[in-house]
């Protein structure tokens, strides 16, 4: 045989290896200038990682203006935060990540008990936000909120024909109440403060209520019911404040219009209080910058950054010193629901089974 | 298996092209295969409650989203494909190309858009209620359901049988047809009885790919509300944190694919259709008359519906959003979205060529193995993600050692933390799109030329690069704009892969899409249609100069 013919097809085949390695390598190094988690010896003190599911402009203003006032550089991946909880829990002690962030006290709880974060210990921080706002062991800390309220029409509903979540459920609305579909987390954590304040024979009632008394079946966003009720569709909605604030400032007039012609109602305000989707912050288990991490929190609480996401964000602010911008000004104060957040993850998986079952799609 | 045998097998299987394509489908196959391996655990008890209540709705709907698609996406493919292949008429030459262009409007945007446009605010409501006082009771353009389902994934999602079948009548020997006209049969008995066996690799190989994409699909089938396996697939990871039932419901997805495979293999056994007697480009007829405006009708309404329409919608709205939306980044941003896609693009090809060029000369194993190397594009990304992550994650640690003798520091997350998983992802959940438009190559030319020019003395790989390699040229570039498109889309890999500050135009998408912010998504949703629009039309220039 051929000694060449016996070898070049090795040869070939080398060259396309290294070729391949070369594509590789070659993306490896390109990529090394925006990692600077690959060089933490020098850049150390300078910065800090942070996983976040949250994917605002105004966050990362906030993180832009951290880094003009400190020098520590913020570095993000953007992702959901089931997936980033993943991410965290595969990588381990090896993880760059020094923050989680995202948005409701379930996923928050969930991060929580999957072992990912670990205490923050900081008295600017404690002194910033309540202690109903924070994980009893400080592993998160609330960064704002939602409240997700009774939308009505201003034409066909008196306010004071509203009181609780459970008055939706009356007779009188039969046709009438809107609300997105359960696979929405807003309404599993909704559902799963019910389990927690009333009991879970009483919050499966208030779903059979709701669905009995729904206008239509659960379709699109929280959008898509303000527009259902200004379609005349239906006369009242679940949906989150911050949706509202959205619609009111839309570029396009006819979702302007449509904002404005629904009220703001907060209910259960003589009873157990308007339930709050929380964001929150949790230090890493892993953190290998834990003082810059915990820096980053500070000012996230403080009342700077706090004022700058509520305008920016339309969400409630968790530090008290905080103004209100003027669109949540117009919606009044409000009593909040009063129960520890870790339970909202805990009743979780009754809640999807009382959907399920209560056949709320 | 004797000493000779074994001398035999290294003489004659084991060469250059077999080693590159195993060790290429053993890092494919790696993570799938983490995700398979979930079938073997023990199930816990969401899945007993997974399986009891919810499984009969989601594989029925499932059922009827992919038989109805698939149907639906065949026909227009088929049918356009041939009516541009075949005949003349008034701006088909536009039309040619043109009717590509749905693929670049990835399917949820596209979801967004119709509803959007559909919405109480929306445009039609709107004109109706504003300028004629009339309100249309809005249940009636309600699109979220498994038939507004069925309309965006045909819409967007038939160009893919139309490249492959286009493509491949185009170059076909043109002799078959014309013989049948000239023995007088009619248009439409050509079509049933000549066009559409002849093509059928062809179509098939587009199908598929368009299964592949609504059974992976959880952007429209979420948005709207239909309960499928991959909405399932969420549910059980985000809504029950139960990771290891969604990772089992994917491994059961994956194996009823592979089902398919062989099912196909098995309808398809003992015919090959490469016929490739001197082939010469079929000349289109003329159309007049009525048949002429009725091709150009059928052909406009899909290109209207399916491209102008949804992008003539998202110019207004970034029109609407441009001042508080447009920055700088966006130039970044476009960079990292073609660099990675181009990068990601040659490297799935490269593979695609060797990978299916040994498995057409070698046995069933190695088509098994093909075929296994594609599996990824069924299954939802997220999924194939979490097999990526967690090979990686794993490979990381084992190189630690050697990261901190080569005084990279003592972080032990190099790769994944750098773009090569993000690539590698990608490979694994594309390797389809490049596989079956190479694959649809090399079965057309069949295995004559290259059989010459082995006995004729050349190697395997001289033969590739002298014979094979320019046949299937026009394959390679379908390939390429398939491949290259799909990445610039691609939502749910580069979420969960990316390093640190990396965006892509289609994460940016996905910031505002998420919370309904749908005027504000439309900036960047235009940059991925315009990258994917351009992808299109210089990929048409080169084909010109290859059909001549």
């Amino acid at each position: 045989m051929n000694l060449s013919k016996l070898i070049k097809p090795f040869l070939a085949s080398a060259l396309l290896t290294v070729g391949l390695a070369g594509c590789g390598a070659a993306t490896d190094n390109s990529s090394e200038g925006q990692k600077p988690a690959e060089q933490p010896k020098k850049a150390e003190n300078q910065m800090v990682n942070v996983y976040t599911a949250r994917h605002y402009e105004a966050d990362e203003e906030v993180y832009k203006k951290f880094t003009e006032e400190t020098g520590i550089k913020v570095n993000v991946v953007k992702g959901e935060a089931e997936e980033l909880i993943e991410r965290l829990k595969r990588e381990g002690e090896s993880t760059q990540a020094d923050l989680f962030i995202t948005v409701d006290g379930g996923v928050l709880a969930n991060a929580k008990n999957n072992d990912i974060l670990q205490p923050v210990k900081s008295d600017v921080i404690n002194k910033n936000v309540p202690a109903n706002l924070r994980d009893k062991d400080n592993n998160w800390i609330g960064m704002s909120t939602r409240a997700r309220v009774i939308v009505y029409s201003k034409d066909r509903v008196n306010p004071n024909e509203l009181s609780t979540y459970e008055a939706l459920t009356d007779e009188k609305w039969k046709g009438k109440v809107l609300a997105r579909s359960s696979t929405s987390l807003y309404n599993q954590s909704l559902l799963a403060s019910f389990i927690e304040l009333n009991g879970e024979e009483k919050a499966e009632q208030w779903a059979q209520g709701i669905v009995n008394n729904f206008a239509r079946q659960p379709d699109g966003g929280d959008r898509d019911q303000a527009k259902a009720i200004a379609a005349g569709t239906g006369d009242v909605a679940i949906m989150n404040t911050y949706y509202v604030g959205l619609l009111v400032n839309s570029e396009d007039p006819e979702e302007k219009k449509v904002g404005e012609s629904i009220g703001v109602f907060f209910p259960n305000q003589e009873t157990n209080g308007t339930h709050v989707n929380i964001s929150g912050i949790g230090l890493t288990k892993h953190s290998k910058n834990p003082e810059n991490a915990t820096k980053l929190i500070e000012y996230m609480t403080g009342v700077d950054a706090q004022e700058f996401l509520s305008a920016h964000n339309y969400e409630f602010a968790v530090n008290p010193e905080a103004k209100k911008p003027e669109i949540l000004q117009s919606w009044g104060d409000f009593k909040m629901q009063e129960l520890n957040f870790d339970t909202l993850g805990k009743h979780n998986h009754k809640a999807i089974e009382i959907f399920n079952k209560t056949e709320w799609k | 298996m004797g000493i000779h045998q074994v001398k035999r097998f290294f003489q004659k299987d084991f060469n250059s092209w077999w080693i590159i394509s195993m060790v290429g489908a053993a890092v494919i196959l790696l993570p799938i295969l983490f995700v398979f391996l979930s079938l073997f655990q023990e199930p816990n008890q969401n899945w007993f409650q997974i399986r009891q209540y919810l499984l009969k709705t989601y594989v029925a709907n499932t059922i009827i989203l992919v038989l109805l698609t698939g149907i639906f996406t065949a026909f227009l493919g088929v049918t356009l494909a041939w009516l541009t292949a075949a005949y003349d008429f008034p701006l088909k030459r536009f039309f040619r190309w043109g009717l590509l262009l749905p693929l670049a409007i990835p399917p949820y945007i596209a979801a967004y858009t119709y509803r959007t446009m559909f919405s109480y605010t929306g445009v039609i409501q709107s004109t109706f209620r504003n300028h004629f006082d009339y309100q249309i009771n809005p249940e009636l353009l309600s699109i979220s359901s498994l038939r507004g389902a069925i309309f965006i994934f045909t819409l967007f999602l038939f160009p893919y049988v139309y490249i492959m079948t286009r493509a491949f009548l185009v170059s076909q020997s043109s002799s078959f047809f014309e013989n049948a006209r000239l023995l007088g049969r009619k248009p439409l008995a050509i079509f049933v009885r000549v066009v559409l066996p002849l093509s059928r690799p062809a179509i098939v190989a587009g199908a598929v790919l368009v299964v592949y994409e609504v059974l992976s699909d959880y952007g429209v089938t979420s948005y709207f509300g239909i309960h499928t396996i991959s909405t399932a697939i969420f549910q059980t990871w985000f809504g029950m944190y139960d990771i290891d039932s969604a990772m089992r419901l994917a491994a059961w997805l994956m194996v009823i694919i592979v089902g398919l495979f062989f099912l196909e293999r098995l309808l398809r056994q003992g015919r090959r259709y490469n016929v490739n007697n001197k082939s010469r480009p079929l000349m289109p007829m003329k159309l007049k008359g009525v048949k002429a405006v009725a091709a150009f009708m059928y052909c406009g309404i899909v290109f209207l519906l399916g491209f102008l329409i949804p992008l003539i919608q998202l110019i207004a709205w970034a029109k609407l959003t441009f001042h508080k939306v447009w920055n700088e980044s966006f130039f970044t941003l476009f960079f990292q979205t073609v660099y990675v896609a181009a990068i990601s693009t040659v490297l799935i090809l490269i593979l695609a060529v060797v990978v299916a060029n040994v498995s057409r000369n070698h046995s069933m194993g190695s088509f098994v193995l093909a075929k296994l190397t594609t599996t990824g594009y069924s299954i939802p990304g997220a999924i194939i993600a979490i097999g990526v992550l967690a090979v990686f994650i794993t490979l990381d640690k084992w190189l630690a050692p050697f990261y901190s003798y080569m005084g990279w520091g003592d972080a032990p997350l190099i790769l994944s933390l750098s773009l090569v998983m993000l690539i590698v992802g990608y490979a694994i959940r594309f390797m389809a799109t490049g596989f079956n438009a190479v694959e649809v190559g090399f079965e057309k030319i069949g295995t004559k030329y290259s059989e010459a020019s082995r006995v004729l003395g050349l190697g395997m790989t001289k033969t590739f690069f002298k014979v094979d390699l320019p046949l299937i040229k026009g394959a390679l570039i379908s390939g390429f704009i398939l491949t290259f498109v799909e990445i610039c889309k691609e939502l749910p890999l580069a979420l969960l892969l990316r390093p640190f500050n990396f965006d892509t135009l289609a994460t940016k998408t996905f910031q505002y899409a998420k919370d309904e912010m749908i005027y504000e998504a439309s900036i960047s949703s235009l940059m991925i249609i315009g990258i994917s629009v351009l992808a299109v039309v210089v990929f048409q220039v080169i084909d010109k100069k290859v059909e001549r």
